[in-house]
């Protein structure tokens, strides 16, 4: 989940009603039971609900090649902020929403977790700039 | 004035003490129901002839499944991967890595499929194939969906005991 949080040990605060309420969206980092371990919790954000179109890079370190999924009722899709290193829903498929257990809160106050940080290459930045200038 | 000041100070730490004992007892009963054992109602044909058609009281434990002694043959109470919000009453038929062959659509053909129950997943099927939503419809479930565990019967009475 970086650069959303640390590689190491970080504290944040869990809050159990919204994924009870039904109230967890697009964008939301949660704390979900693994589908292959359940004795396992994993921190990913949500990407799609139900019903949502996601269109995914299958392998981001080796191949540009992307496919496109339609979420099945009652599930959502879920990936980690790091995408080259990250075992979710591109793995295991869309979860079930009952898998969900909390939602990180507060997702826009301090410590802004907040939205999914952009995944351009700083490498490419770094080369407008000096074509620029 | 003073003694009837100490008068009411003996009721109000009494009916503390009554309040108190039956908060505890509340939390008591709270903490039982849902996180060890508690009568449940669950009702729909999916489940005959064990459980009847309108219902039945049984009575469901919450420890074995967080300890991971759920097995084939049991009935479990489980959170439906289609709707979360509701829960569903059906028999484990295959743990992650058993080799499951079920009956497509047994009351129009005799077509059957063979699969294999991934990692960390269960193969959840109702006794009653020819009108159940299970496994068969919505493969195989996460582990993690299971919320407790079928004991025995409580209501109606004439079928109290284990199913």
């Amino acid at each position: 989940m970086l650069p959303t949080f640390n590689l190491t040990n970080e504290l944040v605060l869990l809050e159990r009603i919204s994924t009870r309420n039904g109230k967890a969206g697009s964008g939301d980092v949660v704390i979900l039971q693994s589908p292959e371990n359940p004795r396992k919790l994993v921190t990913k954000r949500i990407i799609g609900m139900e019903g949502d179109k996601i269109t995914y890079i299958v392998d981001p370190k080796n191949s540009d090649r992307t496919e496109t999924v339609i979420v099945p009722k009652g599930h959502v899709w879920v990936q980690g902020d790091n995408i080259y290193n990250s075992y979710d829903s591109r793995n295991f498929g869309p979860v079930p929403y009952g898998l969900l257990k909390g939602k990180i809160w507060p997702s826009s106050a301090f410590g802004s977790i907040g939205k999914r940080p952009e995944t351009v290459d700083p490498a490419l930045k770094v080369l407008e700039q000096t074509n620029q200038s | 004035m003073k003694i009837l000041l100490t008068k009411w100070s003996a009721i109000a730490k009494d009916s503390i003490n009554r309040a108190a004992i039956v908060a505890k007892f509340l939390c008591l009963l709270h903490v039982t129901n849902t996180y060890i054992f508690s009568p449940t109602l669950v009702y729909g044909p999916s489940m005959l002839p064990t459980l009847n058609l309108t219902g039945d009281v049984l009575l469901s434990e919450y420890v074995s499944h967080r300890l991971g002694k759920v097995g084939p043959g049991d009935v479990v109470l489980v959170q439906s991967p289609e709707n979360p919000r509701k829960m569903i009453t059906k028999r484990v038929v295959g743990m992650e890595g058993e080799v499951v062959s079920f009956l497509v659509d047994p009351g129009h053909s005799d077509r059957s499929r063979t699969v294999v129950v991934p990692k960390g997943h269960v193969w959840i099927q109702g006794d009653n194939i020819y009108a159940s939503n299970d496994s068969r419809n919505f493969g195989p479930i996460p582990y993690g969906l299971i919320q407790g565990k079928v004991l025995c019967r409580v209501w109606p009475l004439d079928g109290f005991g284990s199913l």
